[in-house]
C-alpha cells in the first residue's frame, strides 16, 4: 500500500500539470464550443446556444473547403514524406562515404521552428527575389507565382512540409530498420523471394509498428498545420490554401469569435481521432485478433 | 537429392582470410557434419554453400553446377538457422507455406504440401498459432517444416539444436536423423557439439581456423585421429594428454613422461628419443587394483559411469569407468593401459606417429 501511495504522490506533479494545461483547457474549449461568444464585440457575453454551432458548421462552405484543402494537403505530404523517408532510411543503412556528414546535414530541416521554416521559403518562393521562381523561369521557362496561383501554393507547402517533417519518418524508419534480425532476410532470399516480395512479406509487415506510429505523428501533426501556412501564403490566394488550422486561427483571432473557432476545433479533434482510429484498426487490429 | 563438392575454398574479408582452402566432397545423400571450435570457419562455409556470403576463391558445385554466382534462391537448398528465422508476423502455416508461395505454387498445393509435413513435424494442431506462441522445440520444428516443403537438393543446419535444452535437444537430434533417413536428402550440418556430430554424421569434418584438420567417419576419427587437435576435440571426456619422450626399457619401447611416468607404447613408427605427446581416452583406462598407481583427486559419478580424476606421479589422469567404485578422494588406485588403444603425436607437429 505504502509503495502505491508513494507512486500516486510521485505521479502527483505530472498529473497536476496535465489537468491544468491539458484536460482543464480542452474541457473548456468544449464548454465553450456550445456557446456564441465574441468577448472582443459590443456584447462580450457567453450566450449558451445549445448546438447552433454545430449545426452552422456543416452549412459552412468556408469550413468545408478548409476541410477539403486539409485533406489534401495531409495526403499527398504524409504519403510523399513516408515514401520518400523509407527511401532515405534504407539509404541509410548502407555504407558510402561521408554517410555520417549527410545524415546530420538531412536532419538540420527538423530542428527549425516552423515559422522559420514559413518565412525561409516565403523568402525563396517570392516572385522576382525567389531562388525558386527564378530558377524555374530560367530553366525551364515556367513562371511561379504563389501569390496569384493557388496550385503552385498549394504544392508549395507541401514540398515545404516534406522538406520539413520527412528527416522524422526517415529516424524513426531508421531505428526501426535497424532493430530487425538479420535471419528472416537471409531466410526469405533462400525460401526464394526477391527483393520486391522480402519488401511486401518481410520487410513491411516487421517495420509496420513504426511506420504506424510515425503515420499518427505525421496525420496528427500535418492536420493543425499553422506557422508554415501563415508565414508562406497567410492562407491565400482566395481560400486555396487555408487549412483547418489557419481557418480556426482566422475565425478566433481576427473575428475574435471565439465560440464557433472552438466548434471547429472540437470538430477537427474529433475528426483526427477517428481517421487514427480508422488507420489503427484497419492496420494492427487484424493482426492482434488473430494472434488471439 | 545432389552431391556437394567444395574445392579449395578460399574467404577473405577485406585482407583477413579466415578461409584456407577448403575442399569437402560430399556424396548424394550424406549426412555430413561441419565441427569445430567457435571461430573456426564452420558457420561462413555453410553460408557460402547457401550463398548468403561470397566466394573469395575457388568453387562450389551442387549438383554439379558450379554455384559460386547463382543467387541463394536458385540454389535448390533450404537453411534451417541457430535462431530459426522465423516470419514473426506470419502463422506457422504461412510460414511453411512461404517458399511454396514465393515458387507461384497453387493454393491447393500449398495446403497439402503444408498440411503433409506439419503432420510429419506433428504440427498440424499449431498451424493457425504465431511464432510468439510456440515453445522453442516447436519452433524449431516450424523452421524444419519450411524446409522440408520444399524438397530441396541439400539441406543446410546452421547449429539448429543449440537453443534448446539438453532434454529436447536430444529427442530433436533424433528426429533430425530420423528426418534423414526417411528424405535420404544431403544434409550439411553445422554445430560445435562433438557429441551431435557423433551421433548424427556419416561423415565429420573438423575445422580449425578456417582450415580442415580431418574429414571422415565418426568411428573413423575416433579410433585413428589425424593429430592431437582432432583427437582431443573428438570424444568425450576429452583424451589424456601427457607429453614425453620415447625411450627403451629391457629392449622395449616405452613412454618416459617430462615427470618420469613411465608408460606402455604400441609397436609403431616412433623414433628411440623422440619428442611425443601421448594420447589415451579416459575410457581406454583401466583402473582397477593391478598396474600404475593413481591417487585419487576427484569423483564424478553419473550413475551410468563413474569418472575419476587421480594423480599418476605428477600427471593428472582422467579415467572413465563403468562400474560404481567406492573409492574416495585421497585413496589409491591402479590402472593399466592397453597398447593398442594409445595413440601417439610428434610433439613438434602433433602429427600422428
Amino acid at each position: 500500500m505504502r509503495s502505491n501511495k508513494l507512486g500516486w504522490i510521485l505521479l502527483a506533479p505530472t498529473l497536476l500539470i496535465l489537468f491544468f494545461f491539458g484536460v482543464l483547457p480542452f474541457v473548456y474549449v468544449v464548454f465553450v464550443s456550445f456557446h456564441q461568444w465574441n468577448p472582443f464585440a459590443a456584447s462580450p457575453e457567453m450566450i449558451f446556444n445549445g448546438a447552433d454551432n454545430f449545426r452552422r458548421i456543416v452549412f459552412d462552405s468556408a469550413f468545408l473547403n478548409s476541410l477539403g484543402v486539409t485533406v489534401a494537403f495531409v495526403l499527398f505530404a504524409v504519403i510523399s514524406e513516408v515514401i520518400i523517408g523509407y527511401m532515405l532510411a534504407q539509404a541509410f543503412m548502407r555504407e558510402f562515404p561521408g554517410k555520417a556528414f549527410f545524415r546530420t546535414i538531412h536532419t538540420l530541416p527538423l530542428i527549425m521552428a516552423p515559422i522559420i521554416v514559413g518565412s525561409v521559403w516565403k523568402l525563396m518562393t517570392t516572385p522576382s527575389i525567389g531562388i525558386i521562381p527564378h530558377y524555374l523561369d530560367k530553366w525551364f521557362g515556367i513562371s511561379m507565382n504563389i501569390g496569384t496561383s493557388a496550385p503552385a501554393a498549394f504544392f508549395t507547402i507541401v514540398v515545404m512540409d516534406i522538406w520539413h517533417w520527412t528527416p522524422l519518418v526517415t529516424l524513426t524508419l531508421i531505428a526501426a530498420l535497424v532493430s530487425l534480425p538479420r535471419d528472416p532476410f537471409e531466410q526469405a532470399q533462400i525460401d526464394g523471394a526477391n527483393k520486391r516480395q522480402i519488401f511486401w512479406h518481410i520487410t513491411l509487415p516487421m517495420i509496420a509498428p513504426a511506420l504506424i506510429a510515425t503515420v499518427f505523428i505525421r496525420l496528427m501533426d500535418a492536420l493543425r498545420t499553422v506557422d508554415e501556412v501563415w508565414m508562406l501564403t497567410g492562407g491565400g490566394p482566395g481560400s486555396s490554401t487555408r487549412f483547418l488550422g489557419v481557418h480556426i486561427f482566422k475565425e478566433v483571432f481576427p473575428k475574435t469569435n471565439y465560440g464557433y473557432g472552438s466548434t471547429i476545433s472540437v470538430i477537427v479533434l474529433y475528426l483526427t481521432i477517428v481517421v487514427c482510429w480508422l488507420l489503427y484498426v484497419s492496420m494492427l487490429a487484424p493482426r492482434n485478433n488473430r494472434k488471439g | 537429392m545432389a552431391n556437394v563438392k567444395i574445392e579449395n575454398v578460399v574467404k577473405r574479408y577485406s585482407n583477413v582470410q579466415v578461409m584456407h582452402g577448403v575442399d569437402v566432397d560430399i556424396e548424394d545423400g550424406e549426412f555430413v557434419v561441419l565441427v569445430g571450435p567457435s571461430g573456426c570457419g564452420k558457420s561462413t562455409l555453410l553460408r557460402m554453400l547457401a550463398g548468403l556470403e561470397e566466394i573469395s576463391d575457388g568453387t562450389i558445385s551442387i549438383g554439379g553446377r558450379v554455384v559460386n554466382d547463382v543467387i541463394p534462391k536458385d540454389r535448390d537448398i533450404a537453411m534451417v538457422f541457430q535462431s530459426y528465422a522465423l516470419y514473426p508476423h506470419k502463422t506457422v502455416f504461412d510460414n511453411i507455406g512461404f517458399p511454396l508461395k514465393m515458387a507461384k505454387q497453387p493454393d491447393s498445393v500449398i495446403k497439402e504440401k503444408v498440411t503433409k509435413a506439419a503432420e510429419v513435424l506433428d504440427l498440424d494442431h499449431l498451424l493457425d498459432r504465431y511464432p510468439k506462441q510456440l515453445s522453442g522445440g516447436q519452433r524449431q520444428r516450424v523452421a524444419m517444416g519450411r524446409a522440408i516443403v520444399r524438397d530441396p537438393q541439400v539441406f543446410l543446419f546452421d547449429e539448429p539444436l543449440s537453443n534448446l535444452d539438453a532434454k529436447l535437444r536430444v529427442t530433436m537430434r533424433v528426429e533430425i536423423k530420423e528426418l534423414h533417413q526417411r528424405l535420404g536428402t544431403t544434409i550439411v550440418y553445422v554445430t560445435h557439439d562433438q557429441i551431435e556430430a557423433m551421433t548424427m554424421a556419416d561423415k565429420i569434418v573438423v575445422m580449425r581456423d578456417g582450415r580442415v584438420e580431418q574429414i571422415g567417419s565418426p568411428l573413423d576419427l575416433y579410433d585413428h585421429p589425424k593429430n592431437v587437435f582432432v583427437a582431443g576435440f573428438i570424444g568425450s571426456p576429452s583424451m589424456n594428454f601427457v607429453h614425453g619422450t620415447i625411450a627403451v626399457k629391457d629392449g622395449k619401447k616405452v613412454f618416459l613422461s617430462d615427470h618420469g611416468l613411465e608408460l606402455p607404447v604400441p609397436e609403431n613408427n616412433a623414433r628411440t628419443n623422440q619428442a611425443v605427446t601421448y594420447g589415451i581416452r579416459p575410457e581406454h583406462i583401466q583402473v582397477g587394483d593391478q598396474g600404475v598407481p593413481m591417487k585419487v583427486v576427484v569423483v564424478e559419478p553419473t550413475g551410468s559411469e563413474t569418472q575419476v580424476f587421480a594423480k599418476s606421479g605428477p600427471e593428472l589422469i582422467d579415467a572413465l569407468v563403468k562400474d560404481r567404485i567406492s573409492a574416495k578422494p585421497g585413496s589409491e588406485l591402479c590402472y593399466m593401459i592397453d597398447p593398442a588403444n594409445v595413440h601417439l603425436f610428434d610433439r613438434e607437429t602433433e602429427q600422428r606417429i
